[in-house]
């Protein structure tokens, strides 16, 4: 194995060249369906020089390197903003879920080489109406057993449904036992008969989101991952995956340097804006903070590095990189006047406040709303008790609706 | 310097834990509040017999040749268990500005003696509102200073001072022998503040002798690189002291029990507790992080996330602990108000949170306030 600061070298250089074709100035203008074929071209781009599948095992067509390596290179195609958001949710849970539990390797080596490379997706049906940070209690049921499994319901939130081949699937076998205990895990084909996918418009505008419906759709058992009635225990599993996901202090959203620039020729009371103390103790505080999640994100890859386990703090990131970017971009907008008020819907949320700003109440919600990030460092982390649950050890079909 | 602490920096911060629980004494800690001139001397001696005055002191004068990231960590203990007589950090600025003045006889009359914990040194720059005035109101003329400085921590147990003065019109930085005063040279007056440990007083010059260190804008700028600096460790003692409320917090939640179940399972407890902990390793972070820029590039800025991520950290622990310890949280015995206080007199004592702010933003956009 080559060194790693060698290795991030010839990431970086890759990119940079890739740069000209994939990135976003090459990409303006361009319609959802049109940049994603150049997503996918990048995608296979990508895979011919070795750079996807970063953790998988060769023998499914990764890279067989170690998470840290796939974190630097996640991070640097951040920087660079390489069109692979139609690929996120694909390329991260699904695969290692389908390698950890698929019998047929055959099959799941063809599927992982072809999402990687970009020419299938895979989406993740987990959230319902009824059950988002309440997971399981999912009401999508999956009836049958060994000779075949039949579901009905609904999913909703799945990221890019629209373009998917298939998903991963967590459903309601048994409702006769507690809500945890009675759910089973699948792979679904989703141009199987009964599916229905419908897009909807979030608020800011994308079309990311879906609906989808199951009318007696049919699977076969061997499409089960997991043993009948763990299905809690492989979604808990696939959402472990991203723990070590590329994080970023500015909660993906402007950095303070271009708050500073966007500030520098306004002017407050006919003075200069940068000088007007309520707007110096704004960038100090978000500075400060985002400098020490920045921290908190750089000593975690030297643990890595060093072969020990990041520190729990890791998962503060989110929590708190997130409420900092609603909050500046909500100032950058009202500092700017009759400025601040134009929208360029789709623009790149790193680089323009306003779509950084109508794009937040959805990043603190997705993957975890703050409230549950909030509970989770409570009770993981500090040992807090858990909150009260009336449906605990109930069995489901027994909980009052 | 790594931000990620190697295996001697881990024990540093482990001992030095195991030695400060072993000897710490609540009851002490709660007289000193009442009792304005005395402090915690039993963590002097214990600072003096481990080695921690000459952690950060060159080994050419008696000190061990470390620097910030392990006088931190010790800091970071001190200030979990209220323990830190003003001098650990106080004495890190005087060597600090002996380093920087080039005067090898000073060093060599004062570096080891600091080191071994001989003497004891206090920094008086601020004046007024302002933490360190560009032109101060204390003269320094015929090697005498002259003016007040006010609220200078440790001055009523101090042996020197480092003193930023006026002559002529050019700023200098001085070191006084506060025991060499004769005849009313010096006035220690003490005051009887939030926290008396920190033995405030408020020093009156009249005529001591002092020897200069810096002037013009050397004087400015090594003022500022050493209240950076204190600044730093400052932000260690308030990083543990928030880390400290935030687990008494904790475990206050999980003890007491209302409703029928442990308040820590109420999500106005449990998420007020989380926050906290999100506070406290931001602020820790940025220590690390500003610690192991000691002499680089940034490392102004550095500090300044520093103290205005730990000032945070340790305000909102101190009130949030307190109101989640309901009445217990309010008494004088249940000593929670130690942290209360030492959250403020530490925020006041390098310079408050409107100051680290300028100095952070006049780093990162080149515009002045």
């Amino acid at each position: 194995m080559i060194a790693l600061d060698e290795w991030q070298e010839r990431a970086r250089a890759w990119l940079a060249q890739a740069v000209p074709e994939f990135g976003l100035a090459a990409r303006a203008g361009l319609t959802q369906d049109e940049d994603l074929e150049v997503g996918r071209r990048y995608m296979a781009a990508k895979y011919d020089v070795g750079f996807s599948g970063i953790t998988l095992p060769p023998e499914f067509g990764g890279q067989g390197l170690s998470r840290l390596h796939k974190v630097l290179f996640d991070t640097l195609e951040m920087q660079v903003a390489m069109p692979v958001g139609y690929f996120g949710v694909s390329t991260a849970m699904p695969l290692p879920i389908l390698i950890r539990y698929c019998e047929d390797k055959a099959w799941v080596r063809e599927r992982v080489i072809a999402a990687l490379r970009g020419e299938e997706i895979w989406c993740q049906l987990f959230s319902e109406p009824a059950a988002g940070s309440d997971l399981a209690g999912l009401r999508t049921r999956a009836e049958g057993g060994e000779q075949g499994w039949t579901v009905n319901g609904q999913k909703l939130w799945t990221t890019f449904a629209q373009y998917s081949d298939y998903g991963i699937l967590v459903a309601r076998s048994d409702p006769s036992v507690p809500k945890h205990k009675g759910l089973t895990f699948f792979w679904i084909d989703m141009k199987a008969p009964g599916v229905t996918v419908r897009p909807f418009r979030l608020a800011n505008g994308d079309i990311q989101c879906n609906e989808v419906f199951f009318d007696d759709v049919a699977m076969a058992d061997s499409q089960r991952l997991g043993p009948v009635g763990e299905g809690f225990s492989v979604a808990i599993a696939t959402l472990m995956i991203e723990r070590y996901a590329a994080s970023d202090a500015d909660g993906f959203g402007p950095p303070i340097e271009a708050f500073i620039e966007t500030l520098r020729p306004l002017t407050i009371n006919g003075r200069p804006a940068l000088e007007d103390g309520r707007v110096r103790g704004v960038i100090a505080r978000n500075h400060a903070l985002r400098q020490g999640l920045d921290s908190i994100r750089r000593r975690a890859l030297l643990a890595m590095e060093a072969g020990m386990e990041p520190g729990p703090e890791g998962s503060l990131n989110k929590l708190f990189s997130v409420r900092s970017r609603q909050k500046l971009s909500e100032l950058a907008l009202d500092l700017q006047g009759a400025g601040g008020l134009s929208y360029a819907e789709g623009a790149y949320t790193k680089a323009d406040w306003a779509t950084s700003w109508m794009g937040a109440p959805t990043m603190r919600l997705a993957g975890g709303a703050d409230e549950m990030l909030l509970n989770t460092i409570a009770e993981k982390i500090l040992g807090l008790p858990q909150d009260y649950r009336p449906d605990k050890g109930v069995p489901f079909n027994a909980i009052p609706v | 310097m790594s931000i990620l602490h190697d295996e001697t920096q881990q024990e540093i911060a482990a001992e030095t834990a195991r030695v400060l629980g072993a000897r710490r004494d609540k009851a002490r800690l709660l007289e000193v509040l009442d009792r304005c001139g005395e402090w915690d001397e039993g963590f002097w001696r214990t600072a003096v017999e481990q080695g921690w005055t000459g952690l950060a002191v060159p080994e050419d004068f008696d000190g061990l040749g470390l620097g910030l990231t392990e006088l931190g960590l010790v800091a970071q203990e001190a200030g979990r268990v209220i323990s830190g007589a003003p001098f650990l950090t106080y004495g890190h600025g005087a060597v600090c500005a002996l380093l920087a003045c080039g005067d090898e006889a000073l060093q060599d009359a004062w570096l080891p003696r600091l080191a071994q914990g001989e003497v004891r040194a206090a920094i008086a720059f601020a004046e007024g509102t302002d933490p360190i005035p560009l032109c101060p109101q204390v003269e320094y003329r015929d090697g005498g200073l002259h003016g007040e400085k006010a609220g200078v921590a440790g001055a009523l147990a101090a042996d020197i001072a480092v003193v930023s003065a006026s002559r002529d019109g050019t700023p200098v930085l001085v070191l006084a022998d506060l025991n060499a005063a004769v005849s009313g040279q010096l006035e220690r007056t003490a005051i009887h503040s939030i926290d008396n440990g920190r033995l405030f007083a408020n020093l009156g010059f009249h005529g001591l002798p002092a020897t200069v260190l810096a002037e013009g804008d050397a004087a400015r700028d090594l003022a500022l690189e050493m209240q950076a600096q204190m600044a730093v460790l400052a932000a260690h003692e308030q990083t543990g002291g928030a880390e400290a409320l935030m687990l008494a917090a904790r475990d206050y939640a999980v003890e007491r029990k209302a409703f029928g179940q442990p308040i820590g399972a109420f999500q106005s407890v449990k998420h007020r507790i989380a926050e906290l902990y999100g506070l406290v390793e931001i602020a820790r972070a940025n220590c690390i992080h500003a610690a192991s820029l000691q002499g680089q590039a940034g490392f102004l800025e550095a500090a300044a996330c520093a103290r205005l991520s730990a000032t945070e950290a340790y305000d909102t622990a101190a009130r949030d602990a307190v109101q989640i310890h309901g009445g217990t949280g309010v008494t004088w015995e249940g000593a929670l108000h130690l942290h209360t206080r030492r959250a403020r007199s530490l925020a006041i004592e390098l310079g408050n949170g409107l100051f680290w702010e300028d100095v952070l933003v006049t780093g990162l956009t080149g515009v002045a306030a």
